[in-house]
Formats: structure tokens, sequence, C-alpha cells
């Protein structure tokens, strides 16, 4: 047998992976903890009128000292951005499937895709309102809407650049189309699915708040519209904070699972 | 010369009558000689019989009139120069790909089209194409995976069968953490899981360097015994066809048939000075110069 056999079994370089997202969260938090005391000495040292820039720390009172409507907001943001990025994912993978194994429904059906994602999402919004009323789900439509597109495009994308050889292989086993769907070409496309997962993870946030603008009583973007209409900066900073932490958050934890799911990297 | 018989593999069916050694042309008017003795054969000895298969694509012809007969049991190796068609063979018998019509294929003793042997004939590609996302155990029972077997039994058995691929301790590592050599190996391990009995490797060895690579065919050997498998093997190197068959078939130019189908009476089990034995060296000038030929000829056609 050939010597290759007798080293022992290759264990993966580097720390655990717990030990290094730890070491990414801190570094992370850290750098952002330089920014804003840059930003705090700054605004001190240059005079900047809050009007303007206000200072960090008054962003971060100003939320320390009526936490609710900020808590409440953030919960119910994140819940519409949660129901719509999963629809949205849900829908963009699965029409992306069937226009993958139908390309008559591609051709017919993605053109008017293409034409509904041309149309502004603000324009769309009232619409939705109009139909759903002020309630969760018409904002978590708006964020499907935005959500669902680039997933259908990548999932397609990833779908067809399977290796046909690899498909060859399964068909000379014997495998039913389906089976070389789940055990091959799903597998093989999820690096691509997930590089719109990422991007579906901001434009889905920015569906909600977009949605909130159509009239409701809490959530981040009504937050950042009563900042508005009241000219508190401080408020639209609070605000704009949350949306950041929200934001950045979620997008944090797709990666993670992308990190966890597709582990083997850009291979094959 | 040693006698065959004692040495031959289970099952293998020999005709005695021909003088071993001398190559048998089995084309123009061999077809028929041949055709007399696939009908004289019995079903039960043949797994696989081919009988004027051609394939076009386009204007292209790939395979034009391949006539051989498989015995059971029987290592076949088929060599020729590259572009001559092999790949398209193998994609036939796998049933990848069919052939134009009016040729006959027979497999185990019925009349087949392609499309019949997709699931029946183990098929090994040039490339391992491992699955990144499944370790060596999950990539190695992906066949069987397929066909329904349960997991559990299925992992089991691979598990099993992994000391005898070399991969012991290796079956929760994924394909990237392996060496090619060892891919390899996982790759055949997926097609000797596949229990069928014509197994169809294309130049499975051929990534590798020649150490591993002599490593690999002297084990392949021994496996193959011990399964008792009828295999199909394609290679371009002329010692490594007759390393391992018991039959080589040297095939023409494009468009491929059989050119030289040359029988391998050296003893088994075969050991790796055997190749500098005469018989082997003899052997070898019989089949280079047949090769040298076609090697020829589709080189000038390229450079045309």
């Amino acid at each position: 047998m050939s010597a290759t056999t007798l080293q022992s079994p290759a264990t993966r370089p580097g720390t655990s992976p717990l030990v290094t997202a730890l070491f990414r969260a801190v570094r992370g938090l850290a750098i952002l903890l330089a920014v804003l005391a840059a930003v705090e000495g700054l605004v001190i040292v240059l005079n900047v009128k809050p009007w303007y820039v206000p200072r960090p720390t008054l962003v971060l009172n100003a939320i320390l000292a009526t936490p609710e409507p900020y808590v409440q907001g953030f919960l119910r943001t994140l819940t519409e951005t949660l129901m719509g990025f999963t629809s949205g994912a849900i829908f963009g993978v699965g029409i992306a499937i069937v226009f993958f194994r139908a390309r008559v429904l591609r051709e017919l059906i993605f053109p008017v895709f293409v034409v509904s994602q041309t149309i502004p999402v603000i324009a769309f919004g009232a619409l939705v309102v109009l139909w759903f009323g002020n309630t969760l789900i018409a904002k978590a439509a708006i964020s499907f809407y935005l959500t669902f597109f680039p997933v259908t495009v990548n999932a397609l994308l990833g779908l067809e650049s399977v290796d046909p050889r690899q498909e060859a292989l399964m068909r000379s086993f014997g495998a039913s189309r389906f089976q070389i769907l789940t055990r091959l070409q799903l597998p093989a496309a999820l690096p691509q699915i997930f590089v719109a997962l990422r991007l579906a993870s901001a434009l889905s946030l920015v569906g909600a708040i977009v949605g909130e603008w159509f009239g409701d009583t809490v959530g981040l973007g009504v937050l950042l519209l009563q900042g508005m209409y009241n000219e508190n900066v401080v408020a639209i900073w609070a605000a704009i904070a949350m949306c950041a932490l929200l934001g950045t958050g979620f997008y944090a934890v797709v990666a993670a699972a992308e990190r966890a799911l597709v582990f083997w990297g850009a291979e094959q | 010369m040693t006698t065959v018989l004692s040495h031959a593999p289970m099952g293998a069916h020999y005709t005695k009558k021909k003088e071993a050694g001398l190559p048998v042309s089995i084309q123009g008017s061999g077809e028929a000689a041949l055709a007399a003795k696939a009908a004289g054969a019995s079903d039960a000895a043949q797994i696989l019989s081919l009988t004027g298969v051609t394939k076009t694509f386009g204007a292209t012809r790939a395979l034009d009139g391949f006539t051989a007969t498989i015995d059971k049991g029987e290592f076949v190796t088929v060599v020729g120069p590259s572009g001559c068609g092999k790949s398209t063979l193998f994609n036939i018998v796998a049933g990848l790909e069919e052939p134009d019509p009016g040729c006959a294929m027979r497999f185990e003793g019925n009349s087949v089209i392609a499309a019949d042997l997709l699931g029946r004939v183990s098929f090994m590609p040039q490339r391992d194409l491992l699955l990144p996302w499944r370790t060596v155990i999950d990539n190695a029972i992906l066949a069987l995976e397929v066909e329904g077997a349960p997991r559990k039994e299925a992992r089991a058995l691979a598990e099993k069968m992994l000391p005898e691929f070399g991969l012991t301790g290796f079956g929760q590592q994924y394909p990237h953490q392996l060496s090619g050599g060892m891919r390899q190996r996982v790759a055949l391990m997926r097609t000797f899981l596949f229990k069928r009995d014509l197994m169809l490797l294309d130049e499975p060895f051929g990534a590798l360097d020649a150490l591993t690579r002599t490593m690999m065919q002297r084990w392949l050997l021994d496996v193959w015994q011990k399964h008792q498998r009828t295999i199909l093997f394609i290679t371009h190197d002329v010692d490594e066809a007759l390393f391992l068959g018991d039959r080589v078939l040297v095939m023409s130019a494009r468009p491929g048939k059989v050119k030289l189908e040359q029988k391998v009476d050296l003893p088994r089990p075969r050991p790796a000075e055997i190749v500098i034995s005469p018989e082997f060296i003899r052997l070898k000038r019989t089949l280079l110069e047949a090769i040298e030929e076609e090697a020829m000829k589709s080189f000038t056609a390229e450079g045309k």
C-alpha cells in the first residue's frame, strides 16, 4: 500500500471554530469601540453641533433612558425581517428548482420577475398596504419582495454549474432525478445560494423598514420616522444604531451558517 | 509457457484452440468468426457482448462497428491512442449514451439498449468525482444510498471495507483532506460497494504518480480476485493493460474499433517483476506495434 496510508488522519489546521469565532467577535467589537471613541473625540474637539452629528454617548444615553421602544422596535423589525427573509429564501430556491427543471416555465416567467424587480419598492409598498393593511404580513411581504429575486438568480446559477460528469455518475448508479437533485445539485449549489442569502439578509431588513414607513406604531422604521418628524437628531441616530445592530447581527448569523454548512470551500 | 487455465479467474471462459499470444484480428473478416464464437459460447459465461457498436457525434464518428465480448470474471483492458472513442464506449456501456441504431448489445444474456444498463454496471469515471460535502464513508455509500439501502447498514458495510482500501482511520475525513491516491481509492471503494457483476474503470490511475500507480495496480488485482467481478478497464498505458488484463483490446484511431485482441497468458498472481519477463516484453512488442500504427494515424489526422 502506498505511503500515504501510513500518515495519521490530518487534523484541520488552526484552533477550534468556537475560539476563532470568539476572537473575531472581540476584534470586531474593539474596532467598533475605537471608531466610536474617535467620533466622540472629534465631535468634542471640532465642536460639531449635535444637530449634525451628536456624540455617540449622547445617542447611547438616549437609548438607555427609554429602552422599551427601542427593544420593542428591534424585536418587531426583527420578526418582519425574518419572515420576509425566510419566505423569500424558500420561495427563491423553490422557484429556481422549478426554472432549472422546466425551461419553458423559466422562459415564460423569468421576464415577469425581472420586470417586477424594476418597480421601485416604494410604489409596490403602497399596493401591499392596500392588500394587507397595516399588518405584520404587509411588512414581511415587502421584505420578501426584495429578497426572493437575488436568491432565485443565484440558486439557478448554482444549480446550472453542477459538473455534468458528476451528474452522469449519479445516473449510472440508477439515480432518479429527485435523488440527483437532493444528493448532488442542491448541495453543489449551496455556496452560490449563500452568496445570495448574505445579500438577502441586508435587503430583507431594508424591506421591513420601508414597510413600516407605510404606517405602523412599533418598529425601527417607525422610530426613524418619529425622529425625523420631531427633528430629534439624537433619536434618529439612536434608531440608526439599532438598525445597524440588527443588520450586522443578522448578517453575522447568516455568514456563520455559511461557514458551518459550506465548509468545503470553493473546491470543485 | 505456463498453462492458462490453472490461473484463470473463476468463471472465465477460455477457448484453448487459439494459440495464446497470437493476435486475433476481429475486424473485417474476423467479425464473422467472432460472431460465430459468440453464438457458440454459452450465454451464462458471457456478461456483455457488443456487436457493431457505432456512435456518431454530428460529423465525427467516434466508434465504428466496435465488436467485443466479455466473459464473466474476466479482466479485460482496452488501450488505444488518445481520442479513439474509449470514453464514448464506456459511456455507452454505462448506459449514459445511446449508440447509433443498428447495433446489438447483450447483457447477461439479454438483448439491451444502453439505457437499460443504467444502474446495472458499476462505473468509475476518469476523475474521482467525490462529493466535497460528504465524508469518505458517505462518498463510498453514495450508490448504495441511491439504491435505497438504509444509511446505517451501508455505513457499517463501508466501515468494514476501509482497511482493504487502505483508508483505515480516514472514514470521517472529507475529500479535500486526502491525497490523490487516497481519493482514487475512495472512488474505487464506491465502485466496489455498488455490487454489480460488471465494473467499468476509465483510466482510474491516470492521474497518479508512477509509484502510487504500480501499488494501486497490484492492489486492484488483489481486490478483483477476492471480489470476483468482471472488469473492463480503459488505459492508455500498455504496461498497465498487460499487467492487469486477461485480454487486451487495442483500439484503432478514430473512429474506434477493435484493431487487435490479445490474450495475456501470464500466470496469476502476477508479481511486479513480471513486467521484465521475456513473455511480457514479447506481448508488449506486439501491442506497441499495433498502437504505434494507430497513434501515427490519429497524429497525422490531427495535423491535417
